[in-house]
């Protein structure tokens, strides 16, 4: 058997996490729980002091990595009232794709009415020759809240391994109700490039989005945040308000540690924002 | 002479004129002195200005070639592309999904209210000159606000109602796009009219050239990878000074 058709031959691993959580008694609990390898979830931990109700859960891939042709699906249904923390256990690792298949991901998420989630900042880490493609849909309503921090890496850079993947399409949607509130696509190719031009990526090397939703985001001082933005001297960034409904705010970075160390602190401002 | 005997007698200039009734007015909706309000967005652009990204005839080009092939190829013009479709087959809840995507698409605030604005200005100017019933139905969603009214979804409509064939439409959408934003360069750097006249001939075949790239492209293909451009817009709104709405 060639290496080629060996490699055709290696069994695909389709993850699923699908989880369900409920406000019950004076907690959040986690009142379903699917899992099929390689995800998996941790038991809710109640570790936030500020909200001792919020159950916080680590998301595991016991795999290490999606590799070509894997399919991973989180299923996540938050349920009037509750509030949940999810954080990514590490990077998500795409592997590369010697056979030329894609590996994918699906997340859906529905917060239901008074609920709340926040979803702890990690980064995509396509390395060579990967391909990949994620797709986001969360679920909303006007009176639940929504925290998300994500970062695109160019790839494994301490190697000097910077855009060296084949494909990655992104698109992350939030929906409010029956209102598209945030479409953002991103298509990022080898051979479509020109990612150094003014106006795309330019000298920088992570793509660093957060969104924060929540009812009460209109009295949130945008022009004031993306004041202290401004004064990075590791990225170029800004915040604004759409529609006094969400705050998006975008960076352009290289160095991935800076970047990190910047998001979070932005996105513990938002979380203490929520309580 | 002899080209002017055969054009003479050569009656397709006639029968040209005859199959593009609409010819005319395309022309008479890409003049500058047509009301769509462009001349108050720069989309971004006035705060590369500002900051002396933009200073010269060359830095204009090389924005305005970046806005074409990674902004309007992989946003507008596609969705403009997609609303003449959905138009041509009369499809109403595809086109009022489409106005839903490109309102989302547009995560800098300041270029989601300027795509507003021009639609519902162009709208509002087209709109005593056309009575097909699918525009008259989309005006009166915007009247009962039902819809944002986006200048692509608009434009593709309109287009397609008039019986321009794709190509002109996406050629002609991306030339208005492109003529605005030069001549609001050409007055922020500031540069001569001759710098904006010979950006603009400069940038002809990459219209054409985009054109043809997006005519194989649908909404799989939309992207926001032009982050550095959405940064400058979100900025924008925090400028001292500004000259442009958006």
């Amino acid at each position: 058997m060639s290496l080629q058709a060996s490699l055709n031959k290696r069994p695909k691993h389709d993850g699923r996490l699908s989880m369900e959580f409920q406000y019950r008694g004076n907690k959040t609990v986690l009142s379903n729980c699917y899992q099929n390898p390689p995800l998996r979830a941790s038991r809710p931990l109640y570790i936030n002091p500020a909200n001792r109700s919020e159950a916080t859960v680590y998301l595991v891939e016991t795999s290490g990595g999606i590799v070509e042709g894997d399919h991973n699906v989180f299923d996540i249904d938050i349920k009037e009232g509750a509030d949940v923390c999810l954080i990514p256990q590490s990077a998500t690792k795409i592997y590369p794709s010697y056979n030329g298949i894609w590996s994918s991901q699906d997340m859906d998420i529905t917060i239901g009415p008074k609920a709340s989630l926040s979803f702890k900042t990690e980064a995509v880490i396509p390395f060579e020759q990967a391909r990949f493609n994620s797709k986001t849909v969360i679920q909303m309503t006007s009176d639940s809240t929504f925290l998300w921090g994500d970062i695109l890496s160019p790839g494994r850079v301490a190697r000097g391994e910077v855009f060296e993947y084949t494909d990655v399409r992104t698109n992350f949607q939030v929906w409010m109700d029956d209102e598209c509130l945030i479409y953002d696509p991103l298509l990022i190719s080898k051979d479509n490039m020109g990612l150094k031009k003014m106006g795309m990526l330019e000298d920088h090397l992570f793509i660093g989005s957060m969104w924060f939703v929540t009812p009460t985001i209109e009295e949130f001082d945008i022009r004031e945040l993306n004041e202290r933005l401004q004064e990075s001297p590791h990225s170029k960034a800004s915040a604004s308000m759409l529609e006094g409904k969400a705050v998006n705010v975008r960076w352009l970075a290289s160095d991935l540690v800076d970047l990190k160390k910047e998001m979070n602190r932005i996105w513990d401002e938002f979380a203490n924002y929520i309580v | 002479m002899n080209n002017q005997r055969e054009g003479s007698k050569n009656h397709s200039n006639i029968e040209a004129t005859n199959t593009n009734p609409w010819l005319l007015h395309l022309i008479q909706i890409h003049d500058t002195a047509f009301p769509t309000g462009s001349f108050a967005h720069s989309f971004g652009m006035e705060t590369y200005i500002q900051e002396s990204d933009i200073s010269n005839e060359d830095d204009l080009k090389a924005f305005c070639d970046m806005y074409l092939r990674q902004n309007l190829a992989s946003t507008d013009a596609i969705i403009a592309q997609e609303a003449y479709r959905l138009a041509k087959e009369n499809d109403l809840q595809g086109l009022i999904r489409l106005e839903n995507i490109c309102h989302a698409i547009k995560l800098s605030p300041e270029t989601r209210k300027g795509s507003m604005m021009m639609g519902r200005q162009f709208l509002q100017t087209v709109q005593p000159l056309n009575n097909s019933e699918l525009f008259t139905i989309w005006c009166e969603k915007l009247k009962n606000k039902e819809i944002k009214s986006h200048y692509p979804v608009v434009y593709g409509i309109y287009t397609a109602m008039l019986g321009v064939d794709l190509r002109t439409s996406l050629e002609t959408f991306l030339y208005s796009s492109i003529t605005s934003l030069v001549q609001n360069g050409v007055r922020a750097i500031p540069l001569g009219q001759n710098s904006g006249v010979q950006t603009i001939f400069s940038l002809l075949p990459v219209i054409q050239e985009t054109t043809s790239r997006v005519m194989t492209l649908d909404l799989e293909h939309l992207d926001n990878n032009s982050i550095g451009l959405e940064i400058a817009s979100m900025k924008h709104e925090f400028l001292h000074s500004r000259l442009f709405i958006s």
